[in-house]
């Protein structure tokens, strides 16, 4: 019974990681149809710079424990900020139009750049900022000592998910938004800023990435390779919700969550096979994922 | 012609691009030339050690390390001794099988290597011997441990010169035994990275424990990725699993990263964690700061303060005057090699022939920086695995080694033929390769 909900705990942690990862991911794929390798990176930028910091801050002795989860949001909003106008601006706005799999590419470019930029800037050491997740302490569930600041992640990833949710449906510029993504053409045709509007997605996209990687920093070891790892997760998860679809994402995070916390909990061999084996039986049977449309191609 | 009608993207584009090209200096593997001339060298030594990411560290140490037997060589020409001039160079093979064994294929060919040496990764040493014995180069193996490599997929070419898994190991079943007997502990969980060195690890200490013939329940073995980045997860699973002992595999900031996060939660209450081959090295106890976590059981293929020879100081505080830091165990690995290279030089005659070169290692002696008073490591001449005491412990307080403020004490030494793995053992396993399964038959605790 404590396994069970081991796993159900674990398993929602880890899913609501994967969540605040992936939708930065999926959110950028429905607007731009830009299938972004480099959001890995923007992850991994995300989590360094909170993970200096924070750990300068603490380093320091500069003052209560709370500022250090404001620097944590702080630090991400900044980084995916620059990140995000640097690349859009400088670099993809200059290839919009252009065929998906040379976007892949391009992308796929970006993120070995970028994995080499932060190797120069941050080295090879691990960084390590434990402070904001042990000072939250933890809950007992039965025998399970649950930290309480992945649980505060639970509750992260679910207000982000319904605050994108809410924007898209229920503002203005979510309404526009929408446009853009139902048919490109008629948008620009009706007046729409589409370039404004891919900016303001990419730049939220790339701080969703950041911002999931600021608040996983204090839970792990950052190191060099770590957004090549979350990206190859995050395309799982996508894949399995529906390319483009903020609810499926949220699924695909649960599937693979709850899947993968079962396997470490009573097969750790097929630890990596659960997740790439929920994934397969999800395409065999919905090629689109679960959430996914099926388009029409336009000639 | 885009990127002129807007000069603002224009201009981030160059920037970026220019950020880009100041990247990629640095980032490139440094290859590095050391000791003799090639007109002067009596051998090259072509070595393979991590210059570029995760592992860095240690390819930086060992080549303070080859620097270090190459300047005692020297030393020991100048007093007339019949010392080799040899000429080391070292390259980094990105931990990829592929790209080592290119760069030890051009090691032959452009550089005349006839040894090589170095590998931290045992993945890439696998390859790396496999091309040593088709090109009957000789290969004296350093800080990579999966015990296979001497046993199972042993062969006349290649030697290893520093702690494998087996002997790792085998002195903690003894540790472990030992501990039994004062606090009865019977449930015992593993951890080890997903690759071979991993696997051999926990089959090595399953095997040691049935040896000894200590009684216990596996009540889990878990197998996280390499580089894993966060063990939340599997340190839920082994609380839930509740063992008295984990041992684990994972190494350097792997095995950081598991203890700081495994630090958060009431792990270390209730559990003790044994790393036997690698948890006391020396970047290990400094990342663990001021806190001597309860529960830790520690060794490592060097320690910097034991034994308590003049070997050992001498070795550290050279290490330390070149580098302004001390070793991690990687140097004293590197160090050995070159020296045990060059003992073999000198015992052969030269380094022309294969076959008295390969006679000259075979129980060859060494007297190292980490062999105990009264005792010399030497080669297995059936294994090819050097032979060494190994010295497990606790976390204590022990300044002498800044930034660490801790080290391990409270010393438990196993003796070097003890640790050795049995004549039987090794030809159970690689009988069981030779019969067509790579399985060792399973110990029974």
């Amino acid at each position: 019974m404590t396994s069970l909900l081991a796993v159900l705990i674990d398993g929602s942690i880890y899913a609501s990681w994967l969540f605040l990862v992936a939708a930065g991911l999926t959110v950028i794929y429905g607007v731009m149809r830009i299938l972004n390798m480099a959001h890995g990176s923007f992850y991994a930028i995300g989590a360094y710079s909170a993970a200096s910091l924070v750990g300068w801050y603490f380093n320091n002795g500069i003052g209560p424990a709370w500022i250090s989860y404001l620097l944590l949001v702080g630090a991400a909003l900044v980084a995916g900020l620059i990140v995000g106008v640097i690349v859009e601006r400088g670099l993809l706005r200059l290839m919009y139009g252009r065929d998906e799999i040379l976007m892949v590419i391009i992308t796929y470019a970006l993120l070995l750049i970028l994995e080499d930029t932060m190797k120069i800037v941050w080295g090879v050491s691990p960084y390590f900022a434990y402070q904001p997740y042990t000072e939250l302490g933890r809950t007992a569930f039965g025998l399970l000592k649950v930290s309480n600041y992945d649980l505060a992640l639970v509750g992260v990833s679910a207000v982000l998910g319904l605050g994108l949710w809410a924007w898209l449906e229920r503002t203005n510029q979510g309404k526009v938004l929408r446009a853009v993504i139902h048919d490109r053409e008629i948008a620009v045709a009706m007046g729409v800023n589409v370039r404004l509007m891919f900016t303001i997605t990419f730049v939220l996209g790339t701080t969703l990435g950041a911002l999931a990687g600021a608040l996983t920093a204090p839970a792990i070891s950052v190191v060099p390779g770590i957004g090549i790892e979350v990206i190859v997760l995050a395309f799982a998860v996508v894949v399995i919700g529906g390319l483009g679809s903020i609810g499926g994402a949220a699924v695909g995070a649960l599937l693979v969550g709850l899947s993968r916390a079962a396997a470490v909990h009573y097969a750790p061999e097929f630890e990596l096979f659960v997740i790439y084996g929920v994934m397969s039986l999800v395409l065999a049977f919905r090629p689109e994922g679960l959430f996914g449309r099926t388009m029409a191609r336009k000639i | 012609m885009e990127m002129l009608k807007h000069p603002v993207s224009g201009c981030i584009t160059i920037i970026v691009a220019t950020l880009v090209l100041l990247a990629g200096t640095p980032a490139q593997a440094e290859r590095f030339e050391l000791g003799a001339t090639s007109a002067e060298a009596d051998a090259v030594v072509g070595c393979l050690y991590p210059m570029t990411g995760r592992s860095a560290t240690y390819g930086r140490d060992s080549i303070a390390g080859i620097k270090i037997a190459l300047d005692d060589l020297a030393q020991e020409a100048k007093a007339g001794l019949p010392a080799p001039k040899l000429r080391v160079i070292a390259d980094d093979p990105r931990s990829k099988a592929s790209y080592a064994v290119r760069l030890a294929q051009d090691f032959i060919a452009n550089d005349k290597a006839q040894f090589f040496c170095g590998i931290v990764s045992s993945g890439v040493a696998h390859a790396v011997s496999d091309l040593a014995q088709r090109e009957k180069i000789i290969m004296v193996g350093t800080d990579h441990a999966s015990s296979r490599l001497s046993i199972e997929a042993g062969h006349k070419y290649y030697f290893r010169v520093t702690n494998d898994s087996w002997t790792s190991m085998a002195a903690g079943a003894r540790y472990l035994r030992d501990l039994q007997k004062q606090t009865g502990w019977r449930k015992l969980a593993f951890i080890g990275p997903d690759y071979d060195y991993g696997h051999v690890s926990w089959t090595d200490l399953q095997l040691a424990l049935s040896d000894l013939g200590v009684a216990y329940e596996t009540v889990g073995s878990l197998w996280p990725k390499l580089y894993e980045p966060d063990y939340s997860i599997y340190i839920n699973a082994l609380q839930s699993a509740k063992p008295d002992i984990v041992v684990t595999a994972l190494w350097g900031g792997d095995f950081i990263a598991f203890i700081k996060q495994a630090a958060t939660t009431r792990f270390f209450e209730t559990t003790r964690l044994a790393n036997f081959d690698t948890g006391a090295n020396y970047d290990v106890m400094t990342a663990l700061g001021d806190q001597p976590y309860p529960g830790l059981i520690l060794s490592a293929r060097h320690h910097n303060n034991w034994p308590d020879t003049g070997r050992n100081k001498r070795f550290v505080t050279q290490f330390h005057e070149m580098t302004g830091r001390f070793p991690t165990y990687a140097a004293e690995g590197a160090y050995t090699g070159i020296i045990a290279i060059a003992r073999a030089i000198e015992k052969a005659g030269g380094a022309n022939d294969d076959a008295a070169l390969i006679k000259a290692l075979e129980g060859l002696q060494l007297a190292l920086p980490e062999d105990p008073p009264g005792f010399a490591s030497y080669i297995d001449p059936d294994t090819h695995q050097i032979v060494q005491a190994q010295a497990v412990g606790t976390v204590v307080h022990n300044e002498d080694f800044p930034p660490s403020k801790l080290m391990v004490g409270n010393w438990a030494i196993y003796d070097a033929e003890d640790l050795k793995p049995s004549k039987e053992m090794v030809k159970r396993r690689r009988d069981a390769v030779a019969g067509g399964s790579e399985a060792v038959p399973p110990p029974t605790p």
